[in-house]
C-alpha cells in the first residue's frame, strides 16, 4: 500500500489503549490550535470563532439537531469504512456508492406501487446496500481478481456513480414540474419521522443501532478477527486459512453497503427526492470520521458527532464572523494529518 | 574499539564490549541471534553512533559520524544482505556513492573496470565489470561487494554472515579467497554462527553473548564444543556443528530399526509447475512423496523455487499444471482453510512475515489458525477464555520465553517467535506438516529444540517435509532428501545413502552422477529482489 498508513489499533491492551486516546485528544487540540491560524489568516479571531463553532452546534436544540442529521450519514458509512480500512482495504468510493445507493433505494420507492410505506420503507433500504454494495464489489473484485488498486479504483468509480445518478435524475426520474434539476418527490408516508422538538430525522437511529452490532462484528466475532489479521500482516492471514481476495471483495460490499444505505436515508430523511446535491461530500468526510475515530464503532460516534459540529458550528460561525466556509474544510483536513501523526507516537 | 555501548530504546544491545583487530588477521566474531555481533560491526561501520566507548584506528582516535569516515579510514563492510543496485552494472555498483560518481563517463568506468579487473585476478575474485548485478549469482553478488570494498582500498574488510547465502560449494571456494586478502596484510572480521568456519579459517575467535564480551581465543586452543557453550551459556547436546551429521536423538534410533510396513503416502506432489511472482517458470516437474513418519528433505540455494512450492502446497499460489494430494484426496484446487483442515500445516521461511502476526498477542498467535473453531469459539462468536487457557498450555509445553500471554508477539526474540509458530501447528490435530528453513537465524540452544520437535513430531506419525538451505540439518533430520534447483528436483538419496559432497554439488546445480569443475554461473537469478 503506498498510501496512508491507516491507524490500525492495537489489540485491546490498556496502556495501548490510553496512548491512543491520548494520542487522539492531542491531535484535536493541535488541530484545534493549527486551525486557529487559518482563523487568524482568514482575519477572523480564534477564540470567539471556536466559541461560536461550539454554541452554533452543541448550544441549541435546534443547533444539535442540525448536527445530528449531518451525523447520520457520517456515522453509517464511517463504521463501514472503519470496518474496511482495519482490513486494510482502502475504500475511498463511499460517495459514489452513497449516490448509487440513494438512486437504487430511491428508485424503488418512487417506482412501487405499494402503500405499505414501512414495508416501502424497508424495501428501500434494503435496494440502498445492494445498490452501494453492488458499487463497492465492483471495486473489490478488481482487487481480488486483478490486483487492481482500490483506492484508484474506488475513487474514480465515485464519478461514474455520481454520473449514473445525475444521469437518472435527468432523464427517466426527472420532475419535469420541478424548476431545479430533481427527481419526483417520494411518497409522504415513505419520509422518516422527525423527533418532537429536535427537527431531526429518525435517521440517526440506523447509524446508533449499528454501532453496537459494528463492534461486536469487529471485536468479537472470528470474521472480525480475521479482519484484523488480514489488516495486520496479509501474508500470515493467508497462511493462517484466511481466504484474502473473499475479504477484500466482502469488505468492499460491506463497506459499499453502508454507504448505499445511509444514502437512501438521506433521500428519505432530508431531501424526500433525489437531488444531485444529496451529498456534501459526505463519502469523503466520512474518511475522516473513520480515521479520527481510530477505526473503533464508539470513537467512529464520537467523530462523526465531532465533525459534524464542525461542519454545523463552521455554518453558523462563518455567518457570524464572516469567515469563508472554507475555513472548515482547512480545520478538517489539519485534523486528519495531526490524527496521522499523533498516531506514529501512539504506537513509537 | 573499546567499552562500546549501544542501546535501542530500553534494549541493551552492547553492554560495554571490547574488541580489538591485528594487521592480517581474520577475526571470528561469533554469537547468537541478537549477542550485538551485527550492531557492533554496525558501530565500527558508522551505521549508528555508540552510546558510549572509543574506537581506535591504527593507535588514532576514530570518530565516526557516518559510514563515509569508515570508507574514508579503510574500513569496509559487506552486509548479510547485499546493498547493490540490480539494474546496473558491477563497475557503476562499485563507484556508486563516491562523490562525484554521477558524473563518470565511460572513459573512466572503464578505468575502474581495469582496476576491478586486477583486483579479481589478484584475490581471484573474478567478476565482468559490465555485467549487471541481476544478471549475477548470489555468490558472484558476494564478490562485487568484497571487491567495492578491496578498490576503495579497504583495510578491515566485515564480512556479515558471508557463507549464509552459498552453496556449500561456495562457501568452500570463497574462504580460501579471505586468507590470501589477509596475507597481503588486510584484517578481517568474519560474523557467523558455524562454528566449524570459525575453527577453520580463522585466526582468532571472540564470542559475544546478550551484548557481553564472553572470550576471545585462538581456534588451536579450543573445540566447537567450548565455543556452542560459550554462545549458549549452557552445556548444548547438539553435537552436529562439531562433527557434522551426529546428532541423534534416542527415540530417533529406536524408530529407524523397526522395519516401517507400507508408509502411507500423506502428502503427495505430482508434476507442479509454477509461475514465480516474475512471471518466470518457477516450477518445473516437481513431483514426490512424503509418508506417514517420514522427514523428506528439499535441499537447495534460496531461490531456486521453494518459496514457491511452499506456497503451492498451501494453497496460496496456483499451479499451472500437476495434483497436490493430502491424505488420499486431491486438494489442488481447494483453498487454504479446506488444507488446513485436513491436517497441513506451514512453518513458513520468513517466520516474521508469514508465521507471525507481531502486533497480535502471542496467544492470539498461538491459536489464530484455529479462530471460530471449538473450543474458541462458534462462527459468530469468540471464547477468550479457552483461547487464553490455550496459549499458557502452549507456552508452558514449549517452553516459550514471555512476560505474559498478552504481550505482542513482534517483541520475541527469533528463537521464541519460532517455538510459537511450531506450538501453533505443533497443537493442532496435524497429518503433514511443511517446515521451511526452520532454524534460520537461530541460536544453537533453538536449534536444539527445533530439531527434537520436528523429531518428535515425525515419530508421532506426522509426514514433514522439510524445506532448507542447511545441509548440516539435512542430513541430521531427513529420512530421505531431494534437492531442488532452478525449480526442478534433481537426485533422490535416501538416508544411508547421504553424500554431503554429492549433495552439495547438486545444491549447486551440479548433477550427482558427473563431477564438473566448469559449473553453471547463473544460479538464482531470481534471488535478486
Amino acid at each position: 500500500m503506498t498510501t496512508v498508513e491507516l491507524a490500525l489499533p492495537h489489540v485491546s491492551r490498556r496502556a495501548g489503549q490510553i496512548r491512543t486516546i491520548g494520542a487522539t485528544l492531542a491531535a484535536v487540540a493541535l488541530g484545534l490550535a493549527a486551525g486557529s491560524i487559518l482563523i487568524v489568516i482568514a482575519g477572523g479571531r480564534p477564540w470567539s470563532t471556536y466559541r461560536d463553532m461550539a454554541g452554533g452546534a452543541y448550544g441549541s436544540l435546534f443547533g444539535f439537531g442540525a448536527v445530528l442529521v449531518q451525523t447520520a450519514p457520517l456515522l453509517v458509512i464511517g463504521l463501514g469504512l472503519a470496518l474496511a480500512f482495519r482490513g486494510r482495504v482502502y475504500n475511498i468510493g463511499a460517495e459514489g456508492q452513497f449516490y448509487i445507493g440513494a438512486l437504487a433505494g430511491g428508485a424503488a420507492v418512487i417506482l412501487l406501487p405499494l402503500r405499505l410505506y414501512p414495508l416501502l420503507i424497508a424495501l428501500a433500504m434494503v435496494a440502498g446496500i445492494v445498490g452501494g454494495g453492488a458499487w463497492g464489489w465492483v471495486v473489490g473484485k478488481l482487487r481480488a481478481r486483478w490486483g487492481v488498486n482500490e483506492v484508484i479504483s474506488s475513487l474514480l468509480l465515485n464519478y461514474i456513480g455520481i454520473f449514473v445518478f445525475s444521469y437518472a435524475v435527468r432523464n427517466p426520474l426527472r420532475d419535469p414540474e420541478a424548476s431545479s434539476l430533481a427527481s419526483k418527490a417520494v411518497p409522504d408516508g415513505s419520509r422518516l419521522p422527525t423527533f418532537p422538538h429536535l427537527f431531526t430525522h429518525v435517521g440517526i437511529l440506523v447509524g446508533l443501532a449499528l454501532v453496537p452490532l459494528v463492534w461486536y462484528v469487529m471485536d468479537r466475532t472470528p470474521f472480525g478477527f480475521r479482519v484484523r489479521m488480514m489488516g495486520l500482516n496479509a501474508d500470515a492471514a493467508r497462511v493462517a486459512g484466511v481466504d484474502t481476495s473473499r475479504m477484500i471483495v466482502r469488505l468492499m460490499v460491506i463497506s459499499g453497503g453502508l454507504a448505499g444505505l445511509a444514502g437512501i436515508v438521506q433521500v428519505l430523511g432530508v431531501q424526500g427526492r433525489l437531488e444531485t446535491t444529496l451529498s456534501q461530500g459526505y463519502g469523503f468526510t466520512a474518511i475522516v470520521v473513520a480515521l479520527l475515530g481510530r477505526l473503533r464503532a464508539v470513537g467512529v460516534l464520537l467523530a462523526a458527532l465531532f465533525v459534524s459540529g464542525l461542519i454545523v458550528g463552521g455554518q453558523a460561525a462563518s455567518i457570524d464572523q464572516g469567515l469563508p466556509y472554507a475555513i472548515v474544510l482547512g480545520i478538517q483536513g489539519v485534523f486528519v494529518v495531526f490524527v496521522l501523526v499523533a498516531d506514529r507516537f501512539a504506537r513509537a | 574499539m573499546e567499552g562500546i555501548v549501544k542501546r535501542f530504546g530500553s534494549v541493551v544491545a552492547l553492554g560495554g564490549v571490547d574488541f580489538d583487530l591485528r594487521p592480517g588477521e581474520i577475526h571470528g566474531l561469533l554469537g547468537e541471534n541478537g549477542a550485538g555481533k551485527t550492531t557492533l560491526m554496525n558501530v565500527l561501520y558508522g551505521l549508528f553512533p555508540a552510546d558510549a566507548g572509543t574506537i581506535s584506528f591504527d593507535g588514532r582516535p576514530l570518530r565516526l559520524r557516518g559510514p563515509q569516515d569508515a570508507i574514508a579510514a579503510g574500513i569496509g563492510m559487506v552486509h548479510q544482505h547485499y546493498m547493490l543496485v540490480p539494474t546496473l552494472t558491477v563497475a557503476e555498483n562499485t563507484v556508486l556513492g563516491e562523490r562525484g560518481g554521477a558524473l563518470l563517463g565511460r572513459r573512466s568506468l572503464e578505468a575502474v573496470a581495469a582496476r576491478l579487473r586486477e583486483l579479481g585476478e589478484r584475490y581471484g575474485l573474478g567478476v565482468d565489470p559490465f555485467a549487471r548485478v541481476w544478471q549475477l549469482s548470489v555468490g558472484e553478488q558476494q564478490r562485487v561487494e568484497i571487491l567495492r570494498a578491496l578498490y576503495r582500498d579497504a583495510r578491515v574488510l566485515v564480512l556479515d554472515e558471508p557463507t549464509a547465502l552459498l552453496t556449500p560449494f561456495e562457501a568452500e571456494q570463497l574462504l580460501p579467497k579471505l586468507q590470501t586478502m589477509a596475507a597481503e596484510g588486510a584484517s578481517i572480521v568474519f560474523i557467523t554462527h558455524h562454528l566449524e568456519e570459525v575453527m577453520a579459517w580463522t585466526n582468532r575467535i571472540t564470542v559475544l553473548r546478550h551484548g557481553k564480551h564472553v572470550a576471545t581465543v585462538r581456534p588451536q586452543e579450543t573445540s566447537t564444543n567450548e565455543l556452542a557453550r560459550m554462545m549458549v551459556g549452557r552445556d548444548v547436546t547438539l553435537v552436529r556443528l562439531a562433527t557434522g551429521t551426529a546428532w541423534q536423538p534416542g527415540s530417533a534410533d529406536a524408530r529407524r530399526e523397526k522395519p516401517v510396513a507400507a508408509p502411507t503416502p500423506v502428502l503427495c506432489a505430482e508434476g507442479l509447475e509454477a509461475l514465480g511472482d516474475r512471471g518466470t517458470p518457477a516450477l518445473r516437474d516437481v513431483s514426490f512423496l512424503v509418508a506417514a513418519g517420514e522427514i523428506v528433505a528439499i535441499a537447495g540455494v534460496e531461490g531456486n523455487g521453494q518459496s514457491e512450492l511452499e506456497e503451492v502446497l498451501l494453497g496460496i499460489r496456483t499451479p499451472d499444471a500437476g495434483r497436490v494430494r493430502l491424505a488420499g484426496g486431491d486438494v489442488t484446487t481447494l483453498d487454504t482453510a479446506s488444507r488446513l483442515k485436513r491436517g497441513l500445516g506451514l512453518v513458513p521461511s520468513d517466520r516474521y512475515r508469514r508465521g507471525l502476526i507481531r502486533e497480535l498477542s502471542v496467544a492470539h498467535n498461538l491459536v489464530f489458525d484455529r479462530i471460530g473453531e471449538a473450543p474458541f469459539g462458534t462462527r459468530f462468536t469468540l471464547r477468550k477464555r479457552s483461547i487464553l487457557a490455550r496459549a499458557v498450555e502452549l507456552i508452558e509445553q514449549f517452553s516459550i520465553r514471555v512476560s505474559r500471554p498478552e504481550q505482542a508477539a513482534g517483541t520475541l526474540s527469533g528463537g521464541n517467535a519460532q517455538r510459537v509458530v511450531l506450538a501453533r501447528l505443533l497443537g493442532r490435530d496435524l497429518r503433514c506438516l511443511i517446515v521451511a528453513q526452520p532454524t534460520r537465524g537461530l541460536d544453537v540452544g533453538a536449534i536444539e529444540f527445533v530439531w527434537e520437535q520436528l523429531d518428535a513430531a515425525r515419530n508421532g506419525g506426522v509426514a514433514i517435509l522439510l524445506v532448507s538451505t542447511d545441509l548440516d540439518e539435512v542430513m541430521a533430520l531427513a529420512d530421505r532428501c531431494h534437492v531442488i534447483y532452478e525449480g526442478r528436483l534433481v537426485g533422490e538419496w535416501a538416508r544411508g545413502e547421504f553424500d554431503r559432497e554429492r549433495i552439495g554439488l547438486a545444491m549447486g546445480g551440479v548433477r550427482a552422477d558427473v563431477r564438473e569443475t566448469d559449473r553453471p554461473t547463473a544460479l538464482a537469478k531470481r534471488d535478486v529482489r
